[in-house]
């Protein structure tokens, strides 16, 4: 049972195939009549599947491709534009006063527990892990910049 | 000759108090992000912010500690519910 339903998909796998070679159908529909009829029914399935899997394989062959993934190129602009909007997003920073150099405690009023918190969400946005050490002396958007161009190689 | 620090800045001793708070904050934050359901981040992060402010201006340094303390207790625990649930 489990042959017919493989059977059936591919069939349906190789129906595109039909009409790019019929004259290979035409050749594998002659030979298939030579198979004797008081054969198991699994092993006909197998000799039928393996016919529309021959035709398959030979007109997907165009189609299969690798695929690679990749992030887009990090430059400065995209860095900035990135930092600015996750600052935009975080509840306790007012939008219209944020620049690129507005420090956090000074001009933005926040304080040590929530520079942890826009650390922390600058680590998601980048998906790499800042240190400690490194993390509390970031207090402006134009440093954080400065730091992630740094770690990930970036100039101009 | 007097001492040419602000007047407000920290002893050593508070220095390194505050140092060690921000460390458990931020380790609690990175564990927090390890759960696995959203709405369970949000209201751990919503507490641990909530616990960490209200006691945000206390001065006496042996109540900080035990602070501290506590913030160590609940970090470890969840991070063994993590652990369990993970397994």
């Amino acid at each position: 049972m489990a042959a017919r339903v493989l059977q059936q998909c591919v069939r349906s796998l190789g129906r595109p195939s039909l009409r790019l070679c019929p004259v290979n159908l035409a050749l594998r529909a002659a030979v298939a009549p030579a198979v004797p009829v008081h054969r198991p029914f699994s092993s006909a399935a197998d000799s039928r599947r393996t016919r529309w899997l021959g035709q398959s394989r030979i007109s997907s062959v165009g189609l299969l491709c690798r695929q690679y993934g990749d992030l887009p190129p990090l430059t400065l602009e995209t860095i900035k534009d990135r930092v600015l909007y996750v600052l935009k997003l975080y509840d306790k920073i007012n939008p219209e006063k944020l620049q690129v150099t507005s420090h956090f405690m000074k001009d933005l009023g926040l304080d040590s527990l929530d520079q942890v918190e826009i650390i922390m969400a600058m680590e998601d946005e980048f998906g790499f892990e800042i240190p400690d050490a490194e993390a509390e002396k970031l207090m402006t958007p134009e440093e954080i910049v400065q730091y992630i161009a740094d770690k990930k190689d970036v100039y101009e | 000759m007097g001492s040419r620090l602000p007047p407000a800045a920290l002893s050593l001793k508070q220095f390194l108090q505050r140092q060690k708070v921000l460390g458990v904050y931020r380790s609690m934050l990175r564990t927090i992000r390890q759960v696995p359901d959203e709405a369970d981040r949000k209201y751990l992060r919503g507490w641990a912010r909530e616990e960490f402010k209200r006691n945000k201006n206390a001065t006496n340094q042996d109540a900080i500690r035990m602070m501290i303390t506590q913030a160590t207790n609940h970090l470890e625990e969840l991070q063994k519910s993590l652990l369990l649930a993970r397994s």
